[in-house]
């Protein structure tokens, strides 16, 4: 199992509500794992419970139990452990950053540099990142002069030069335009081969081609785990308007729960 | 104003190349030399080397940033003393002394790598977060002007009018600075988390990407400028 939660939930500091609410879940690699929901469910925060950065950088308390490739992500020895093996990618690309690169093979080189790896290994995973997402042309351009679609592929990027055994991906899609979303998405089924993914994403249109599995949750609490086309398909997400849009056309046509989430889907359904 | 007239310009010169350790002691001296050597010619001939240096360098744009930050200073200098005889004096002192420092660092940022003085840094055995605390605290002039561009640009679009009477610009500034520090505290927030999630904290010694070179003559001639500003001080205290 990569990652292992146990009843848990969090709280941030000077909230009088829990931002995650008694949330157990297995994730195991080879697979997309979905996590969506409502403005506020909590999926960032569940992103970052499992990183160990809440409450370890947002502050807040937590309780449960929590086991990111074996180890407490949040404890001195688990975020020591895990440097580098738990990549996340936040929305906003901007802030990510790391200030002191000028160059976008820099920028993507900045995590290998931090683990210590030896030069000719970082050149070579920052060559090998670069080329996955498309971003090599940019390698000599300055970070800052970049749109915000090419920044986020080459946040990406960097992360992914880490060579991370779980991924941690949030609104990944945010800055990129419909056909970079759709390669980025076709990308991360080959990266679940190698590790394990979990994706936050109101995106759900491009996401539920991807996602083998997806949770939802609600103020907090996990309200559903299953196959994409369970979660997704029922009528409490349709009705939440956490689903597709065909979800959403099919329910409004009356058809009955267990609704096809994408065109190809409902085609299928109604030759049958 | 675009957010290169702070902040490393890639370039060239030999200044760029220096090892940064160079640039900054540089910086350093000119700093001792302003206020230690004889007034105002002493002042104002390192504020106009130091312009020659950034001409040299390809870097005017530093010229007419420091230009830019120093003329409120002259402006408000030539007021306070007025212009004729001793006072015109004091001014050009004055004067020299705040265009000779900003010329300095603006040369330096323009010219120091952040990432390479990160390295130089490494190298000679800080600590990684020492030497990104210092890169990044170099990089956040550029950072927050860039910001402050953008909520300028933002609130005027919502009809805040920033142009007119002292009054109008002075209660301009609560809307611009808080958006600015509340915007630059959350960024940071974020930053952290991102750096923290990118192995800044790794326990592993960060690898060097790109060791800044060396040489011996660079060393002679940080020591020199050190020498350098150590006399000046110990004439001033003499004379």
């Amino acid at each position: 199992m990569s990652v292992l939660l146990e009843g848990v939930s969090f709280r941030y500091p000077g909230s009088d509500t829990d931002a995650l609410h008694e949330v157990s879940l297995a994730l195991r690699p080879g697979e997309v794992t979905l996590v969506t929901g409502r403005l506020g469910a909590g999926c960032s925060t569940l992103l970052l419970v499992v990183a160990g950065l809440a409450p370890h950088a947002t502050g807040g308390t937590r309780s449960g139990e929590v086991a990111t490739l074996e180890c407490d992500p949040a404890s001195r020895d688990g975020r020591k452990v895990l440097a580098g093996r738990v990549g996340l990618l936040l929305p906003t690309p901007w802030t990510q950053l790391s200030g002191m690169s000028v160059t976008v093979e820099e920028e993507v080189a900045f995590g290998p540099a931090n683990l210590g790896w030896r030069r000719p290994r970082i050149a070579e995973a920052v060559q090998h990142a670069m080329e996955r997402f498309g971003v090599t042309h940019l390698a000599r351009r300055d970070p800052r002069t970049l749109s915000g679609g090419e920044l986020q592929r080459v946040m990406f990027a960097g992360v992914l030069a880490m060579e991370p055994e779980v991924l941690l991906l949030d609104e990944p899609a945010l800055e990129l335009d419909p056909a970079g979303a759709a390669s980025m998405y076709e990308l991360l089924r080959s990266l679940a081969e190698q590790c394990t993914v979990l994706l936050a994403s109101t995106d759900l249109d491009r996401v539920a081609a991807v996602a083998g599995r997806a949770l939802l949750l609600d103020r907090g609490s996990l309200v559903a785990d299953g196959t994409v086309e369970d979660v997704l398909g029922s009528d409490g997400a349709v009705a939440t308007g956490c689903s597709t849009t065909v979800a959403d056309i099919a329910r409004a046509a009356g058809l009955a729960p267990g609704y096809p989430l994408t065109v190809s889907d409902a085609v299928q359904r109604m030759r049958r | 104003m675009s957010p290169r007239l702070v902040g490393y310009v890639p370039g060239r010169s030999p200044l760029h190349q220096a090892h940064p350790f160079t640039a900054l002691v540089l910086a350093g001296t000119v700093v001792v030399l302003a206020f230690a050597l004889p007034a105002p010619q002493g002042p104002a001939a390192l504020a106009v080397a130091l312009a020659a240096l950034a001409l040299l360098a390809g870097l005017p744009r530093v010229l007419l940033t420091a230009l830019g930050f120093s003329l409120p200073f002259w402006f408000f200098l030539a007021v306070i003393h007025g212009v004729t005889g001793e006072s015109a004096l004091r001014v050009l002192t004055v004067g020299s002394q705040i265009s000779a420092m900003l010329i300095a660092f603006l040369l330096a940022l323009a010219t120091v790598h952040p990432a390479r003085l990160v390295d130089a840094l490494l190298q000679r055995g800080v600590p990684f977060s020492l030497a990104y605390l210092l890169s990044a605290t170099l990089q956040a002039v550029p950072r927050l002007r860039r910001q402050a561009t953008d909520i300028v640009e933002a609130q005027r679009c919502r009809g805040l009018r920033v142009r007119g009477s002292i009054w109008r610009r002075v209660s301009a500034i609560v809307p611009l600075a808080i958006p600015l520090v509340l915007g630059a505290r959350g960024e940071a927030g974020e930053r952290a988390m991102a750096l923290d999630a990118r192995g800044a904290a790794a326990p592993a010694h960060r690898t060097p990407l790109e060791p800044p070179a060396d040489s011996i003559a660079q060393r002679i001639a940080r020591w020199l400028l050190a020498a350098a500003a150590v006399a000046a001080v110990v004439w001033r205290i003499a004379a």
